[in-house]
């Protein structure tokens, strides 16, 4: 073999096996990003369960040649390709999530205080907002009704309804309802200044009432009753979740319980993060849709933010006893983050008044409010 | 003075951002973006003198069928599916046609006569118009004035008087053969505006009626659990000397005012129950701060004393009914 061959032997392996000089600057550009969500997830644990595994997801998803997100010469799906479709596209992961929330969820607050559920649907109106102002940027209506859905900040809600509308939005609306939910700290408290005056911010309400455990045991049966009757679209989530809490309320399957909380829940978490950012490629990623998407969220969040505080506002006309308005900030799902926010803004305040349980009430009508608004939308394109 | 506005004070180059993403450049430039990734792509079957196309409409998940059929003379021949094309579009919105257009070729028809077709899809509304694209006419886009009926449940037909060499047909000789381009139409923003509200209040509706479900079946289980502590209440025993009715509480006070003592009444044990709860908030008001708020109740209780313990056998005792009307 001559020298010159060899040489060409070299190329053709450095062209045609290697990623160096397929390395484009869109993928680059990618990694940086991965990279940036890696760091935010775990210098400043920023939702750093899901922000993780996402950041992972987009950093080895971008590196040119790598057998990830296609298919084999025979058909078969290459293996993140493989956890998105049989994971996402099959759409069970984001249902197994709502199987582990609702192991993990004490609906107390909300079946002590059922008022707070009205406020967890007030809370949606950015979702419907949003939906409309995307239309204007030339989204088509289904694109639109996914990415209005990320202002309900309910992450497998999000996917779940983008892996069915708009599968193609699915990297761009997950991250970014993922991310504007770790920074709901950030977020929600200047729109609750705003909005609230101190006489308001320090109003205090009754003390729960205590609930009973038929009462809680018997939620799941109740709920599900109603919103799967009225929207039958969002059964899926909306009875995986009820399981979860059942199972969780019943006290006879501890085990199970034990096992949709934690290592389900994990197992799936992790299939869910990496699938996500795995669909961040740059050619896919890089384009306006997916850019505008993190505007349209934050202004999402923002209208949802509103909606939630303006819901209390026009409640506390007719209730004889006032609710503290700073408790409508939670009813944008994201728990239990939102309600945390309540509660320290409302502590700012009066250092004696305890929000949190109050603002836990809309905080979990949120989830059901998102998640029925999800369900109107499965509706509205079937 | 409070600031009325503070939410202006997010970063400014943050409200600049957004500003110049939605000011600039004008919405109608975002075009570029308007990529019709959802092209409805008829499959057409015959069935006797009935051709009936297959699509998944835009903004639809599922397929719905629409039915054409020729009546009062002629014979259909034929029925395509024709794409809006950048130049057919200056007029109207094309996105106001959710299944794009059909061509439909009828033959036989008397030179210069009338035919009629019928256009008919469970996917119609009564709020759906069928308009024709004539390139050879002045106005290329018209409303065919079609008679929208209900022939049975679920299904919407329009009924469609074409005339040969009439405005409708598209080429315009007057030759026993029709061809008719056009399709169903509905306003795309009669149609988000309709559902942005139905769907928000639809929302408010699901969970009001959720509200409302579980308002009732908590005021059934308040009251289940009253009679429950009542049933389960041990007989009151009178203190010697005292008749049954002096030691029970009256049947109109609330539980709330029977527990809670007269402030002539204040015993040393209670005095030390308010004075450890005034303790434990000093503690608190002195520890509590954003990191604290997750263990707070642990971390800033004191160690137990006699005082406490005491106090909180209090509080303890305070919370049971049964205990307090046993002890009056």
């Amino acid at each position: 073999m001559s020298f010159e061959s060899i040489l060409e032997l070299i190329k053709s392996i450095l062209i045609t096996q290697t990623g160096i000089p397929n390395l484009t600057g869109g993928q680059g550009f990618m990694l940086c990003v991965g990279l940036l969500f890696l760091y935010l997830a775990i210098a400043k644990e920023y939702e750093p369960l899901l922000l993780l595994p996402i950041g992972f997801g987009i950093f080895i998803v971008n590196f040119p040649l790598a057998p990830l997100m296609g298919y084999t010469e025979q058909g078969n799906p290459e293996l993140l390709r493989a956890f998105f479709k049989y994971g996402v596209e099959w759409e069970i992961i984001p249902c197994v999530i709502f199987l582990g929330l609702g192991a993990m969820t004490d609906f107390g607050p909300l079946i002590a205080n059922p008022k707070t559920l009205l406020v967890g649907a007030g809370a949606q109106l950015g979702v419907f907002i949003t939906y409309m102002g995307t239309l204007f940027f030339g989204f088509t209506l289904k694109e639109a009704a996914s990415v209005g859905i990320i202002g309900g900040a309910d992450g497998p809600t999000t996917i779940y309804l983008t892996a069915k509308l708009a599968p193609h939005l699915l990297g761009a609306n997950a991250l970014a309802a993922y991310s504007y939910m770790a920074m709901v700290p950030l977020i929600q408290p200047p729109i609750m200044r705003w909005m609230t005056t101190k006489k308001q911010r320090r109003i205090r309400m009754r003390q729960l009432r205590e609930v009973s455990a038929r009462e809680k045991l018997l939620f799941p049966l109740i709920a599900t009753v109603f919103i799967v009757l009225l929207i039958p679209a969002v059964a899926p989530l909306m009875g995986m979740f009820m399981l979860g809490n059942l199972m969780r309320e019943s006290l006879v399957v501890k085990r199970l319980t034990d096992t949709a909380q934690n290592s389900l829940m994990n197992i799936v978490t992790i299939f869910l993060g990496v699938s996500v950012g795995a669909t961040m490629q740059a050619d896919k990623f890089l384009q306006w849709k997916p850019l505008l998407i993190f505007g349209f969220g934050l202004l999402d969040f923002i209208i949802c933010t509103f909606g939630g505080i303006l819901t209390v506002h026009i409640m506390n006309l007719f209730l004889k006893e006032k609710m503290n308005p700073l408790i409508g900030s939670a009813g944008v799902s994201a728990v239990p983050m939102s309600a945390r926010v309540s509660h320290v803004e409302g502590l700012k305040y009066d250092p004696d008044n305890w929000l949190l349980m109050h603002a836990m009430g809309p905080n979990l009508a949120g989830v059901i409010g998102s998640a029925a608004a999800a369900g109107m939308f499965i509706a509205m394109f079937q | 003075m409070e600031k009325r506005f503070a939410f202006f004070q997010i970063k400014p180059w943050v409200v600049l951002m957004l500003l110049v993403m939605v000011f600039w450049p004008p919405v109608a430039s975002w075009a570029f973006m308007d990529e019709d990734i959802e092209k409805p792509k008829p499959e057409f079957t015959r069935q006797g003198d009935i051709v009936t196309a297959k699509l998944i409409p835009r903004a639809k998940s599922t397929s719905v069928t629409i039915a054409f059929q020729i009546k009062g003379g002629g014979r259909l021949v034929d029925v395509k599916g024709v794409e809006i094309a950048k130049n057919m579009s200056s007029e109207i919105n094309k996105k106001d046609f959710r299944s794009e257009l059909f061509s439909v070729d009828v033959a036989g028809v008397t030179p210069g006569g009338e035919a009629i077709l019928i256009v008919a899809s469970p996917f119609f509304t009564k709020s759906t118009s069928y308009w024709i694209y004539n390139k050879n006419s002045p106005t290329q886009w018209m409303d065919a004035s079609a008679e929208n009926t209900r022939p049975q449940e679920g299904t919407q037909q329009f009924i469609i008087r074409i005339k040969d060499g009439g405005p409708f047909d598209s080429d315009g000789a007057v030759d026993g053969h029709i061809t008719l381009i056009g399709g169903p139409r509905d306003s795309f923003w009669g149609y988000v505006m309709g559902t942005l509200f139905i769907r928000f209040f639809g929302v408010f509706i699901v969970l009001g009626v959720l509200m409302i479900g579980m308002l009732i079946s908590g005021l059934i289980f308040q009251k289940i659990g009253k009679k429950r502590r009542s049933d389960d209440a041990p007989p009151i025993i009178p203190p010697a000397g005292q008749r049954l009715t002096d030691a029970m509480p009256s049947v109109k006070d609330p539980p709330e005012m029977v527990s809670q003592p007269e402030p002539d009444k204040i015993t040393p044990e209670l005095a030390a129950a308010i004075g450890t709860a005034l303790a434990m908030h000093g503690a608190f008001q002195q520890k509590a701060s954003m990191k604290d708020l997750n263990n707070t109740a642990h971390a800033c209780a004191p160690e137990p004393n006699f005082w406490a313990m005491d106090g909180r056998r209090q509080i303890m005792s305070d919370r049971s009914m049964v205990f307090d009307r046993i002890k009056k």
